[in-house]
């Protein structure tokens, strides 16, 4: 399903219906998913649809940029160590329209196939909303529907002396970069500051060679995945997120 | 404006004052300074408006763009105090004694205005936040220097001066990222209590906003005259709570009728004892001693608004 569409065209995979047609001078966009039904008209030509993963903080309303994921068993990180481990986090498919050229970008709609909840990280007067998402714990790279699930290597630095007990982490959507081509991938960072903060974030650059020890595919053929957030204008917003109520 | 400028210098007509004599042509260049200003300053604050659109919320943009817009306007008005024969130097000295004149003459002004300037500090509101003030509900849709401007939410206006907002009690609805809702479900005592509590909490794990932390709770609160009550406490975000108790109490009704729990009528449990039966009247002779009458009890639960009708 990922990848660029030039309409017309029609596709069906895992319950959801994408198609686009053209109906005397107008395209139609047509998307169904179980009772959600989207239909748009498009006004004008020579356009493309691009369907990719984004982040996935769109659905079923944007009201919070933060994901949490929390882990399924407590990890427990000796003070100094570094250690890389998988978690696997949730999908949601953004559908794209787009000029030759990938210039104007415009999200044409949004949809995911997985649950969606929603939970607060730290205190009622003060803590930040989040998207919430339980995953298991890898230490190779499981294999999973990318329609619903990406892979997320997250590399954990304990900056501390003490052991760190860590079962969740929070991310920020505005740093977010995901990547695809039959998985799909992101790569995050968590530094434990001290017994109660940690510091996430995630790696920007493009995927390396470094990865090959894991079950992953040719690396350089991955995709760049267009995010919802990377199209809005960011103003003074902090790609990095600061655990201040523990992890 | 510069040549217009010039040329009011020429007008002589001139008016004796403690700093030297002001001319008609230096009053008129005053008033032409201070209406650029104005002027150029709403221009300028159109821009950043734009500029800060997507930069910073909306209260903090406003905020600053009220600062910038009254700071440039007073700094002019002070460089430019000359020209009307006023020294502004001497404001300093006589700035004591003029507020306190001011503040005498124009204290509710004042009052409000010093109010806004706090209320725009320390941020109990900011715009687009849904308050309770003085038994005024709303939306927030402007603090200005001297009131703060309300939306109820039936769509009217009301201007509220700032110094009542400032000591009065402000309810923010929207303070905190999250609230609490609450719902009273009665069943009948007949119904398993244990499996209402298990449908209502499958129905909450469904919601996606229903949060997860703080956690909600279900369980049987009150044991009443005549049904169960299950008391149902659910978070939501600020932003979502209103949507979801709606939505979320008619599922609640629904998924319970579909697994035969009813919410009760209010009942009533009547007991008629029979404690005497009509016999016909007898002569003394024919005088029967009464056998006690076994008692008969009658129990029924009737419906208290058939009973009422009846």
């Amino acid at each position: 399903m990922y990848g660029y569409h030039v309409p017309p065209f029609s596709i069906e995979q895992e319950g959801i219906s994408i198609s686009m047609e053209k109906i005397g001078q107008q395209w139609i966009y047509r998307r169904t998913l179980g009772d959600d039904n989207v239909e748009k008209i498009i006004l004008g030509d020579g356009k493309r649809l691009i369907i990719n993963p984004v982040e996935p903080l769109n659905t079923p309303k944007e009201i919070t940029p933060n994901l949490l994921i929390e882990f399924e068993k407590t990890l427990l990180l000796p003070g100094g160590a570094r250690r890389k481990i998988f978690l696997t986090f949730p999908i949601e498919i953004g559908i794209f329209i787009s000029d030759r050229g990938d210039k104007n970008l415009q999200l044409l709609d949004v949809l995911s196939l997985t649950r969606q909840k929603f939970t607060l990280y730290g205190e009622v007067s003060n803590g930040v909303l989040c998207k919430h998402w339980i995953s298991e714990v890898y230490s190779t790279s499981p294999s999973l529907n990318p329609l619903k699930e990406g892979i997320m290597e997250l590399t954990l630095r304990n900056t501390s002396s003490d052991w760190a007990s860590i079962s969740k982490a929070v991310f920020s959507a505005y740093g977010m970069k995901l990547y695809y081509d039959g998985d799909v991938f992101m790569r995050a960072r968590m530094d434990i500051l001290n017994k109660n903060a940690a510091e996430t974030g995630f790696e920007l650059q493009p995927l390396r060679g470094e990865l090959k020890s894991i079950r992953l595919k040719d690396f350089k053929a991955w995709k760049e995945a267009f995010g919802v957030y990377n199209l809005q204008k960011l103003g003074f917003v902090p790609l990095k997120f600061y655990m201040g109520w523990g992890f | 404006m510069g040549l217009l400028i010039m040329d009011l210098n020429h007008l002589d007509i001139s008016l004796p004052t403690s700093n030297g004599a002001v001319t008609l042509g230096s009053v008129l260049k005053f008033i032409l300074i201070l209406s650029f200003s104005t002027l150029l300053a709403r221009v300028l604050k159109i821009y950043l408006r734009r500029y800060l659109k997507d930069k910073v919320s909306k209260d903090v943009g406003e905020t600053i763009l009220k600062i910038l817009y009254y700071g440039t306007l007073t700094i002019v008005f002070i460089f430019n105090l000359p020209l009307i024969g006023i020294d502004p130097s001497a404001l300093l000295v006589a700035g004591g004694v003029t507020g306190i004149i001011l503040g005498f003459a124009s204290q509710s002004i004042i009052g409000n205005l010093i109010s806004g300037f706090f209320l725009m500090v320390e941020r109990p509101i900011k715009i687009g936040d849904q308050v309770q003030i003085s038994d005024v509900s709303g939306f927030v849709t402007d603090i200005r220097i001297i009131s703060t401007i309300i939306r109820t939410y039936d769509g009217l206006l009301v201007r509220i001066p700032n110094q009542q907002v400032f000591t009065t009690n402000i309810t923010n609805v929207v303070g905190h990222p999250v609230r609490r809702f609450e719902y009273t479900v009665r069943i009948r005592y007949s119904d398993d209590a244990n499996a209402a509590i298990w449908i209502i909490k499958d129905l909450i794990d469904k919601e996606p906003f229903a949060l997860l932390n703080p956690a909600p709770s279900v369980f049987v609160n009150d044991l009443g005259d005549s049904w169960v009550n299950i008391s149902v406490r659910i978070w939501a975000p600020v932003s979502e709570w209103f949507g979801i108790k709606t939505r979320l109490l008619w599922n609640i009704k629904q998924a319970l009728e579909e697994n035969d729990i009813e919410i009760p009528l209010p009942q009533r449990i009547v007991r008629i004892q029979a404690d005497a039966r009509k016999v016909p009247i007898q002569s003394d002779a024919e005088k029967i001693p009464a056998e006690p009458i076994p008692e008969k009890e009658i129990e029924s639960i009737l419906n208290y608004e058939e009973r009422v009708l009846a």
